[in-house]
């Protein structure tokens, strides 16, 4: 299956000489293709720059990480971000903001409309095209946001804290959305958040990365019995399970934070 | 902004009271003034009554002289200020996207930007005389200044994720000013726009008075050193006209430009 991203002896170090910081620390990590993977950690520990590097908008300092096996050298359209503030093209409206990566690829228009209105339609968007970013409320932002990464097709989506600035019923309603999505076309997914019990609900397995510098600590499978609904799965003793789990080997990690 | 939306309605009373109420501290003054003039608390030359300024100001209205000359002031701050909008935007654009042009031209706006450009204007008039040339580009030199500093800026500041977001969907690097750094950049350069309109005028009003040949500025030094005090404010109630009337273009076309801000 497409869309595996492998990541070996990553390094990634900011600034010179005495501002010379390591944010991530010999970091080797697999994703499979089509396989939802968050990434968890304390606040600091480069998980959004890892999310940036497989981006491909910053330059590795030493190390590889490669999609399909090919060296990844900059951004591709082969993945799509999906922020945290969004950052959608205020100028544009919703249909022009989806429709961007298409145009950029050449796509004709008649197609670019089509392809458009469906993952419009998808995110339950429809309605709102001829909108503009600033009327919107940040949940519709950000299915703007996630409609605009999906309508260019990438094979791999990363998404980083994207769901950290709304509220707990919209956010549980985009998880499951999201998992709709995921379910329905196959993408892989490295989804980065901060809060455990997301990351548990969300994805088939955890990675946990160390504080300062960041690198792997654990990787938690999470296997479980998702055809029923939230409520069923999140009152679950294999949820509870899974979920403290994580917390404690993310906990690990705050307390040195602390006494530091 | 708003005022577009008084144009749309019909003419009722309702909204002269309102516009009356909105201006009625203005009606107070101007009837304090015409009652001053009137009962000469105030010599003559000084302050004219309010009605002998609007009766000059019809006549030299009739005569042509008043259009004439706002022209000539109109063109000259228009010309210049069009100018400075091309090279400032292109050098304040540049400035925030290429290191060598920035290494360039910083030290140049650092000086340049506080400089009371309008104590150059006897160095203006020495090199380039005291013509329509002279002044034109005294308007572009004074009013480059706020359009490339905020265009530069503007720039500066676009959010690098806009920029990445463009990448990642297959925007080129040489593609990516068009298709985003100038989208995103545009209202700050509109601002820069218009700090430097009345910079403009001001500019061309100061160097008519000082060097003549025509304008508002001339007609209003004129009627001072021909004792017509009346011709002195009506002058300047053209130029306020002028003033506000290129202010409410520069709104109405930003927000025509910028309807998704």
């Amino acid at each position: 299956m497409d869309g595996r991203v492998t990541i070996s002896e990553l390094e990634k170090v900011y600034g010179e000489g005495p501002e010379r910081t390591k944010a991530i620390d010999d970091l080797s990590f697999d994703v499979e293709g089509g396989e939802f993977v968050s990434v968890v950690g304390p606040s600091g520990c480069g998980k959004s720059t890892l999310l940036y590097l497989i981006a491909g908008f910053l330059d590795t300092t030493s190390g590889t990480i490669a999609v399909d096996g090919e060296p990844i050298s900059g951004p591709g359209t082969d993945r799509g971000v999906v922020f945290q503030d969004y950052a959608l093209f205020p100028w544009r409206t919703v249909f022009e903001n989806v429709t961007y990566g298409l145009e950029e690829s050449g796509v004709p228009k008649e197609e670019r409309q089509t392809t458009a209105q469906k993952y419009i339609d998808l995110v339950d968007l429809d309605g709102f095209e001829d909108k503009y970013p600033k009327e919107l409320s940040g949940g519709m932002k950000q299915r703007v946001g996630i409609a605009r990464t999906l309508a260019y097709e990438p094979k791999i989506l990363l998404m980083d804290e994207p769901f950290g600035a709304l509220d707990q019923p919209l956010r549980e309603a985009l998880q499951d959305q999201l998992i709709d999505i995921w379910d329905d076309l196959g993408k892989t997914i490295v989804f980065i958040t901060h809060d455990v019990e997301e990351a548990v609900y969300l994805s088939e397995r955890v990675l946990i990365m160390t504080r300062h510098p960041g690198t792997k600590k654990t990787v938690t499978e999470i296997d479980l019995d998702r055809s029923g609904s939230r409520e069923d799965i999140v009152t679950s003793d294999a949820f509870a399970q899974y979920k403290n789990a994580v917390w404690k080997s993310l906990h690990e990690e705050t307390q040195t934070e602390v006494t530091l | 902004m708003d005022v577009n939306a008084d144009a749309t309605d019909g003419f009722d009373t309702s909204r002269l009271v309102d516009i009356g109420k909105s201006i009625y501290s203005l009606v107070i003054v101007l009837v304090l003034w015409e009652l001053v003039g009137q009962l000469e608390l105030i010599h003559y030359y000084f302050l004219p009554p309010l009605s002998d300024i609007i009766l000059r100001f019809i006549e030299l209205t009739l005569s042509g002289q008043m259009l004439e000359n706002a022209f000539l002031t109109l063109y000259r701050a228009l010309v210049g200020l069009a100018i400075a909008s091309v090279f400032g935007v292109i050098v304040g654009v540049l400035s925030a996207r290429n290191d060598f042009v920035d290494w360039f031209f910083d030290p140049i706006i650092k000086i340049g930007y506080p400089v009371p450009i309008i104590s150059l204007i006897p160095v203006f008039m020495l090199w380039f005389g005291i013509g329509d040339i002279s002044k034109i580009i005294m308007v572009a030199v004074g009013t480059f200044w706020p359009v490339a500093v905020n265009a530069r800026d503007s720039t500066q500041q676009v959010q690098t994720n806009l920029l990445w977001a463009a990448q990642m969907m297959g925007t080129s690097d040489r593609r990516l000013l068009r298709r985003v750094v100038l989208p995103a950049a545009l209202p700050g350069i509109i601002t820069g726009f218009q700090i430097a309109m009345p910079l403009s005028l001001i500019i061309t009003f100061v160097f008519e008075m000082v060097a003549g040949g025509g304008g508002l500025g001339a007609l209003e030094i004129q009627g001072v050193r021909s004792f017509q005090s009346a011709q002195v404010y009506a002058a300047i109630i053209a130029v306020m006209f002028i003033g506000i009337g290129l202010d409410r273009g520069l709104r109405f076309i930003r927000s025509r430009l910028l309807h998704w801000t």
